[in-house]
C-alpha cells in the first residue's frame, strides 16, 4: 500500500495527530516529567516539602530492600515471560493449523475473558484456589487429602496470576506474525525430507520469531507494573515494585520515594524496548543483506 | 482540420533524478484511438498519469480540449481513465460503481439512474447485475462495468491504462473486439497503455512506440509493421529476422548485399528505407516471417535464402519453421496444414519478393 | 518416528494446548458464576444450597447502581474519544508519510506499554496539582482521559491493521471520477475501513468497561464498578462479589454475541446474490 507523504503544512495530517498528540503532551508526557522532577523532593512529617536533594535517589540505590524487589520484580517478569512466550507456540500454531474452523470463536472466547475485569478474575482465582476452595473441595471429593493444593499466597499464585492476565497478549502477537507465513513454505520443507518437527524448527519458528519477540517484550514490559496479582493471589507476603509504589503513595504517603521508584521501572522497561527495537532493526538489516 | 483534443508539447518528467520522459510531443485527435506501445520502464504509463493528472510535468505543455492543463487536478479534467486493476469500489453495488462520478457531481437520482441504464446496455451487461456487488461477477463482466464507470460522464477523452493484461488470451481477444466496437460506436478519444503491440495494431488508429523515455515513432499500425523507423521497432513485434546488409546509394534508390540473401536485382526504393540509415554504412534487412514461402523444386522468386529446417511449431493457422544458414536463424510463417510442408532436417529453398524488404539502421 | 505417530502425537499436543488454556482462562470466570448462586452468606465451597438472592440483594444496592452508571458513562465517553483519536492516529501511522513520524509512533503507542498502575500513578500525580491550580478534585473527567490514554493505542492498532489491506488504487479511481479529497474520504476510505473502527469502537468499551488500574488511580471519590469490587473485597468476601460479577460479564457478552451475529450477516448478504439471474 503506497503511503501518502505529507507535509506539516496539511490539513488532514494536523487534523489526525495534533488533537491526539495534544492529549499526549498534556496528560503524559508533562506527568511523566513532573515524577521525574517529584522524585529529587522530600517529606516532612507525612506532607510534601519542595527541596530539591537527591535523598531519595540515594536511599533507593544504596537500601538493600529496594534491590532486592527490584529484582524479585525482575526475575519474576522473566519467568513470567518465558512461559507466556513458550505456552502462546502450540496454541497460536494449533488456532492456526488444527482448528482454523473455530479460530473465530475461539478468539472470541478469549478475547472475552481478557476483558473481563481484573479484580474480579483475581477474585475468582482465590476462591478456586483457596485452602477450602473449589479445587481443593472437588480433589477431596474424589480422595485426595484435604488443602491438597496450597499454592494460593505465594509466589506461584502470583506467577499463576500474571501469566493468566499475559498470556493473550503473547498469543495474540505470535498468532499474527505466524499466519503470514507462507504455507508453501512448510510443504516445500517437508517434501524435501523434513519430519513435521524439523520443519517446524527450521521454517516455521525462525519466521515467526518477529512476533513471538514482540509478544515477549510487550509481556515483559507489562509485567514490571503488576500488583493487582501479588497482593491479592501471593497475599502480599513479597510484594513486587509496583506494590510498593501504591504503597508510598497511599499508605506511606512518601510521594518522592514513589516518584522515583516508579522512574527506575520506566527506565528499565524503556531500556528493553530500547534493545529490543535495535535488534530487531540489526536483524532486518541483516536479513535484506544476505 | 479541426484542433486536436490533446496536445503534448515537449514533455519532460523527472523522478528526483531519475529521468522517465524526454520532450514528449504527439497529438491526438479527436475521436482517435491511439495506442501507447514499450518494453517496462519506457515511460508510457507516466505519460498517461501526466494526461490523467496524478503526476505533474517536469517541463513542456498539456493541452486537453481546448484548456490548458497546467495545475489541474485529476477531478477537474476532461479525463477519464480505467485502471489496471480496475478499482472498482467493493463497497458499493454496480449500479452504485457506474453512477458513481455523477452521484459526485451531484446530479439528480433520475438522471443517474437513466445513465446507468443506458451503460449497461451499451455494454451488454444484464439489467439484473444492477444491484449485484463487484466481486460476483466475472473478469470480463467487471471490466465491463470499469468501462461503463469512466464512461457514463461521456468524457471527450478515456485513458486505459493495460486494462486488460490480467486477462487469459481468450477473454482477452473477447474484449478486444468489444473494445473497439465501443470505441466506433461512442466517438470518444481512447489513449491506451499497452505493452502488447498485436494488442496495439488490432485496437489502434494510430501507435505511438516508446522507449527510455523517448517517442521512437508514431504511426499508422500498418507503417509500424512494414515501415518500422528503427531495428527496435522491427524487433518489438514477434519474432522479425534481421539480416546485416550493406546499403550503397544509386541514384534515386539502393543497392544493398547481403551474405545469405541472393537476389537477381539487389535494389531497394527510397521508400523501402528507414529515415536513420546512412549510405555506405551498415544496415539491417528486416523480413517478416509470413513474408517467407518454401520454393518447390525450379521455383523461382526474387531473392532466395538456402538452408535447413532445424525445428519447427506448429500453432494450428500457422506453422512456424526455424532455419539454419550458416550461423544464422531464420524464422518463417506458413499457414497451416495438415501435411507438413518440410521436415525436420530437410533442405529447403525460401523465396522472398524484393518489395517486402525494408532496411533500418544496425 | 513415523509420520503418523508425529502427526498423532502433534495432534495431541496442539488440541490439547487450545482446550488447556480455554479451561485455565475460564475458570475463575466459572467459579464466579458458580458461587453467584449460593444460598449461603459465606462463600464456602461445597456449595449447599442454590439461590439467586445475592442477585436480588446486589439489584437493591444503591452504590452498586451508581457504580454501574459511572462505568457506563466512562465506558461511552472513552470509547468516543479513543476511536476518534484512533481513527486519525491511524492515517496517521500507516497512510501518511511524514517528518518525525517515527516519534509520533513511538509517542502514541508507549502508554499501551506502560504499567497500568504506574501510568495512573503518573496522572494523578499531574491531575493533583492541576486540581490544585484549578480548583477541581480527581473525578470522571480524569479517569475519561486516563482511559482515552490508555486505550487510544489499541484502537490505532486494530484499525491501522484494518487499513494495512486497503488498496489505493480506489482512491485514484475516485479521484478521477471527480471526487474531492473530503469525498475520497467520505464515500469510499471510511466505508471500507468501517468494520476496523467498529471493532476498535467494541475493543475500546470493553476494555474501559473492564479497567481497573487506571480507574482506580483516577476516579478519586467516584465510584465506578472496579473499584465498588475492590473495596468490597477488602473490607469482606461476600457471594454479592460473584454476582457483581457474572453481571458484567453480561454487557461484554451481549455485545461479542451481536459483533459476531452482525460480521456473519454481512458476510451472508456478500455472496446471496450469486445464485440469481
Amino acid at each position: 500500500m503506497a503511503e501518502m507523504q505529507k507535509s506539516w503544512r496539511d490539513g488532514a495530517l494536523r487534523l489526525s495527530t495534533l488533537p491526539l498528540l495534544l492529549l499526549m503532551g498534556l496528560f503524559f508526557v508533562i506527568p511523566l516529567i513532573m515524577t521525574a522532577l517529584l522524585s529529587f523532593q522530600g517529606t516532612q512529617y507525612y506532607r510534601l516539602v519542595w527541596t530539591w536533594d537527591t535523598n531519595v535517589w540515594t536511599d533507593v540505590f544504596s537500601q538493600i530492600h529496594y534491590w532486592k524487589i527490584m529484582w524479585r520484580t525482575l526475575t519474576m517478569a522473566l519467568v513470567c515471560t518465558l512461559l507466556c512466550t513458550v505456552l502462546a507456540i502450540p496454541i497460536a500454531y494449533a488456532m492456526l493449523h488444527r482448528l482454523s474452523r473455530w479460530s473465530d470463536q475461539i478468539t472470541l472466547l478469549m478475547v472475552f475473558a481478557f476483558l473481563t475485569d481484573a479484580v474480579l478474575k483475581t477474585f475468582g482465582w482465590v476462591l478456586f484456589l483457596d485452602r477450602s476452595g473449589v479445587l481443593n473441595g472437588t480433589l477431596e471429593a474424589i480422595g485426595f487429602p484435604p488443602a491438597a493444593v496450597n499454592v494460593l499466597f505465594s509466589p506461584n499464585a502470583t506467577m499463576i496470576g500474571m501469566v493468566y492476565n499475559l498470556l493473550p497478549y503473547t498469543i495474540f502477537t505470535t498468532a499474527l506474525s505466524m499466519a503470514r507465513i507462507d504455507r508453501d513454505l512448510v510443504l516445500a520443507a517437508r517434501d524435501a525430507g523434513a519430519t513435521r518437527l524439523r520443519a517446524f524448527h527450521e521454517v516455521t519458528l525462525p519466521l515467526a520469531k518477529p512476533g513471538i519477540w514482540a509478544g515477549a517484550v510487550l509481556v515483559f514490559v507489562l509485567s514490571l507494573g503488576v500488583f493487582l496479582e501479588p497482593k491479592v493471589m501471593g497475599g502480599g507476603t513479597s510484594p513486587l515494585a509496583a506494590e510498593l509504589i501504591r504503597q508510598s503513595f497511599e499508605t506511606r504517603v512518601n510521594w518522592p520515594l514513589g516518584a522515583a521508584l516508579t522512574l527506575v521501572l520506566i527506565v528499565i522497561g524503556a531500556a528493553v524496548l530500547a534493545m529490543a527495537g535495535v535488534l530487531a532493526f540489526w536483524q532486518a538489516r541483516r536479513g535484506s543483506n544476505d | 482540420m479541426a484542433s486536436p483534443i490533446i496536445q503534448a508539447t515537449g514533455i519532460e518528467k523527472y523522478y528526483d533524478t531519475y529521468r522517465a520522459l524526454t520532450n514528449i510531443s504527439l497529438s491526438v485527435a479527436n475521436g482517435e484511438f491511439l495506442a501507447l506501445v514499450g518494453p517496462s520502464g519506457c515511460g508510457k504509463t507516466s505519460l498517461l498519469k501526466i494526461l490523467a493528472g496524478f503526476e505533474d510535468l517536469s517541463g513542456g505543455s498539456l493541452v486537453i480540449d481546448g484548456q490548458d492543463m497546467a495545475g489541474m487536478p485529476a477531478s477537474a479534467r476532461p479525463t477519464r481513465m480505467v485502471f489496471q486493476k480496475l478499482a472498482l469500489f467493493p463497497h458499493k453495488t454496480v449500479a452504485q460503481n457506474i453512477g458513481f462520478p455523477l452521484h459526485l457531481a451531484k446530479r439528480p437520482k433520475r438522471e443517474i439512474d437513466t445513465a446507468v441504464r443506458r451503460m449497461l446496455e451499451l455494454m451488454h451487461l444484464k439489467e439484473s447485475y444492477l444491484n449485484r456487488y463487484p466481486h460476483e461477477l466475472s473478469g470480463g463482466e467487471q471490466q465491463r462495468v470499469a468501462l461503463a464507470r469512466s464512461m457514463v460522464s461521456q468524457p471527450p477523452v478515456l485513458l486505459l491504462d493495460e486494462p486488460m493484461s490480467a486477462l487469459d488470451a481468450k477473454l482477452k481477444k473477447s474484449l478486444q473486439a468489444e473494445l473497439k466496437h465501443l470505441h466506433r460506436h461512442v466517438g470518444t478519444s481512447f489513449v491506451h497503455v499497452t505493452h502488447d503491440l498485436e494488442e496495439a495494431m488490432m485496437l489502434a488508429d494510430r501507435i505511438c512506440v516508446m522507449r527510455a523515455g523517448e517517442i521512437v515513432q508514431i504511426g499508422e499500425p500498418s507503417e509500424i509493421y512494414y515501415r518500422p523507423a528503427d531495428a527496435f521497432v522491427a524487433g518489438f513485434i514477434g519474432d522479425t529476422n534481421l539480416l546485416p546488409a550493406k546499403i550503397m546509394q544509386v541514384g534515386e534508390g539502393f543497392e544493398f548485399s547481403c551474405d545469405i540473401l541472393k537476389c537477381s536485382s539487389p535494389r531497394l526504393d527510397a521508400e523501402q528505407v528507414a529515415a536513420g540509415v546512412a549510405a555506405g554504412a551498415d544496415a539491417l534487412l528486416m523480413i517478416r516471417p509470413e513474408m517467407l514461402r518454401l520454393l518447390a523444386l525450379g521455383e523461382t522468386a526474387d531473392c532466395t535464402l538456402a538452408g535447413t529446417v532445424r525445428e519447427y511449431f506448429i500453432r494450428g493457422a500457422s506453422i512456424q519453421y526455424r532455419i539454419s544458414i550458416d550461423d544464422t536463424e531464420i524464422v518463417m510463417d506458413v499457414p497451416g496444414t495438415s501435411v507438413l510442408p518440410a521436415q525436420q532436417g530437410d533442405a529447403v529453398q525460401l523465396g522472398l519478393s524484393l518489395s517486402d524488404l525494408f532496411a533500418v539502421e544496425a | 518416528m513415523t509420520d503418523q505417530m508425529e502427526k498423532r502425537l502433534a495432534d495431541i499436543v496442539l488440541y490439547g494446548s487450545v482446550i488447556a488454556v480455554l479451561i485455565f482462562f475460564y475458570i475463575p470466570i466459572a467459579t464466579l458464576i458458580l458461587f453467584s448462586f449460593t444460598q449461603s452468606r459465606f462463600l464456602s465451597w461445597p456449595i449447599s444450597e442454590f439461590s439467586t438472592r445475592w442477585y436480588g440483594e446486589l439489584l437493591a444496592d444503591r452504590d452498586f447502581w451508581s457504580s454501574l452508571g459511572n462505568s457506563a458513562l466512562l465506558a461511552v465517553l472513552a470509547t468516543l474519544f479513543a476511536t476518534l483519536l484512533g481513527i486519525g492516529g491511524a492515517f496517521a501511522w500507516s497512510r501518511y508519510k511524514f517528518r518525525f513520524q517515527w516519534s509520533f509512533r513511538i509517542l502514541t503507542f508507549a502508554p499501551l506499554l506502560f504499567p497500568q498502575l504506574l501510568l495512573g500513578v503518573v496522572m494523578l500525580l499531574w491531575f493533583s496539582v492541576l486540581a490544585g491550580w484549578l480548583n477541581l478534585s480527581p473525578g470522571l473527567w480524569s479517569a475519561v482521559i486516563g482511559h482515552v490514554i490508555y486505550i487510544t493505542p489499541f484502537c490505532i492498532v486494530i484499525i491501522s491493521v484494518q487499513m494495512q489491506g486497503y488498496d489505493d488504487t480506489l482512491d485514484y479511481a475516485a479521484e478521477d471520477a471527480g471526487a474531492t479529497r473530503w469525498q475520497i474520504l467520505r464515500e469510499i476510505t471510511l466505508p471500507l475501513i468501517l468494520p476496523g473502527i467498529f471493532s476498535a469502537a467494541i475493543f475500546a468499551f470493553l476494555l474501559s468497561w473492564g479497567n481497573f488500574y487506571i480507574t482506580y488511580s483516577l476516579s478519586g471519590s467516584t465510584r465506578t464498578l472496579p473499584t465498588f469490587v475492590f473495596s468490597g473485597i477488602a473490607v469482606g468476601s461476600s457471594p454479592i462479589y460473584p454476582a457483581l460479577a457474572t453481571l458484567t460479564f453480561l454487557p461484554a457478552l451481549v455485545l461479542i454475541f451481536a459483533v459476531g451475529r452482525l460480521r456473519k450477516r454481512a458476510a451472508r448478504r456478500r455472496l446471496s446474490k450469486v445464485a440469481e439471474g
